[in-house]
């Protein structure tokens, strides 16, 4: 059956990992990005802790192929926004009446950094973690099963909804609606597209619930695995050690300025 | 407890697969159409916040913003709380009665998008540097020129967006729950906030 998936199938080391174990990877790197006060720090934890898993994944190319569509468009706004218009900023290069300051640009710099960390962390999990193992994983450890239902049956459907959306637009199309010109055409085409893709699926809910009722999904005995997930012994003490840390690093982030002044004898 | 148990009942389970997946792909197809401070990416969690009651919506919300995450768009999972808050009220907004009547169910998609903005803004501000790598950074970049901060500029761009675009989501879901069949809206936990009492009795059929 398909579904709508990132993850790549390679036999490498970082797909072999527990699915947690990478979850908590992620939370690490993201925490590590947001916490160290350098505008370089979101570069640094994106090619020392992305990048090297990544490669160990095999998935650097379409994790960068993903990467920079997502950060691009922010990026651009950034330096030009927060570039042109920091206020009251020391202005380094002068463009006719306006001006880049430099302030604006270490703040677009030091954000365009911890973006490609946050987003490099949550496609290096997407792209390298099979979502029914990932959440097969999160259920055994206390998760309800009706929300490793919902997310993984959501994957299903979504391809066949949007084939259902391909086949209304074209009908649609067929009798004339306009998607595309001026705002206003497009603006008037939303209607005909949405009301009957959501309707027609709406419809399907009391089928799909009786399907589950007549499998006794809501029947409170404990159930088990089809696809048991093997888990390491290091790697949950791997796991234990980076959510300390990370712990840790938001607490030490929190109480740094007073850490500062108090110990450190600092302004 | 015994209300909790049936808003999470099969049948908002099997509600919640198919909004969450008609957020996603009529997400898709507005972003398609590139039309200007509209979404629609959260009529299916409106759908069930009204439906199945506020904490059903709270939950399809938030997971609406990771499921986007694992489906290639993460820049949405810094907002799952927002998207959480959305279902929530119109939840709430569907509990008071609110649905009953065309002009306070859109006051409660414009009461929804003010709240959302006010809780986006921040995000905005601290993970994207106050844009949102789109069109509405025209926004952004104005009342950034004329000496706002990044948090209002921020807030500002949220405010105008966010209450376009709420009001019109909560408008959809409106025409969408008309146009459903009575026997189907009784299947659910919160069919009391959509249907009038002369429409059918309830009591009766639930029973059943």
């Amino acid at each position: 059956m398909t579904s709508a998936t990132l993850y790549i199938d390679r036999d490498a080391g970082l797909q072999r990992l527990h699915p947690l174990t990478k979850l908590v990877i992620s939370l690490f790197l993201i925490v590590l990005a947001l916490v160290i006060p350098n505008m370089w720090a979101g570069y640094i934890v994106f090619l020392l802790g992305v990048v090297p898993l990544a490669l160990w994944g095999g998935i650097l190319q379409p994790l960068w192929s993903a990467l920079w569509k997502i950060v691009l468009p922010f990026a651009i706004s950034m330096f030009v926004i927060q570039g042109l218009f920091w206020t009251g900023g020391t202005p380094v290069v002068e463009l006719g009446p306006l001006s880049f300051k430099a302030e604006g640009l270490v703040f677009a710099t030091t954000i365009t950094g911890r973006l490609l960390a946050i987003m490099g962390s949550f496609l290096l999990l997407s792209l390298g973690t099979p979502p029914d193992d990932l959440m097969i994983s999160l259920e055994e450890r206390g998760v309800p099963n009706s929300v490793t239902y919902i997310v993984l049956s959501t994957m299903q459907l979504v391809p066949g909804l949007q084939v259902r959306a391909g086949k209304i637009r074209d009908a649609q199309r067929a009798r004339g609606l306009e998607t595309e010109g001026s705002i206003l055409q497009r603006m008037r085409s939303m209607m005909p597209l949405v009301e009957p893709l959501v309707l027609g699926s709406i419809i399907d809910v009391d089928e799909r619930a009786i399907a589950l009722e007549a499998r006794g999904f809501s029947r409170e005995a404990s159930k088990s695995f089809y696809r048991p997930v093997p888990d390491r012994r290091w790697e949950q003490i791997l796991r234990w050690m980076l959510f300390i840390a990370s712990i840790l690093l938001i607490v030490l982030r929190i109480f740094w300025p007073l850490i500062n002044r108090y110990y450190l004898g600092a302004g | 407890m015994d209300q909790l148990r049936k808003d999470f009942s099969t049948v908002t389970i099997a509600l919640i697969v198919v909004a969450l997946a008609i957020n996603i792909v009529v997400g898709t197809i507005i972003f398609q159409l590139k039309v200007p401070f509209v979404y629609l990416d959260s009529i299916g969690t409106i759908l069930v916040g009204l439906l199945a009651g506020p904490w059903a919506g709270l939950v399809t919300g938030i997971l609406s913003n990771l499921l986007w995450g694992l489906l290639g768009n993460p820049g949405y999972v810094p907002y799952a709380p927002v998207a959480g808050v959305i279902g929530l009220m119109a939840g709430i907004f569907g509990s008071m009665g609110w649905f009953k009547s065309w002009w306070k169910w859109l006051l409660a998609g414009l009461i929804t998008g003010l709240v959302a903005a006010l809780l986006s803004a921040p995000i905005t501000a601290y993970v994207y540097g106050g844009v949102t790598g789109a069109g509405t950074d025209l926004i952004v970049g104005m009342f950034r020129a004329t000496g706002s901060s990044i948090m209002e500029a921020a807030l500002g761009q949220g405010l105008i967006t966010d209450l376009i675009d709420k009001t019109f989501s909560f408008f959809v879901v409106w025409l969408i729950v008309k146009a459903l069949p009575t026997t189907l809206l009784t299947r659910f936990s919160r069919s009391q906030n959509v249907l009038e009492m002369g429409d059918v009795d309830l009591e009766n059929i639930l029973d059943q």
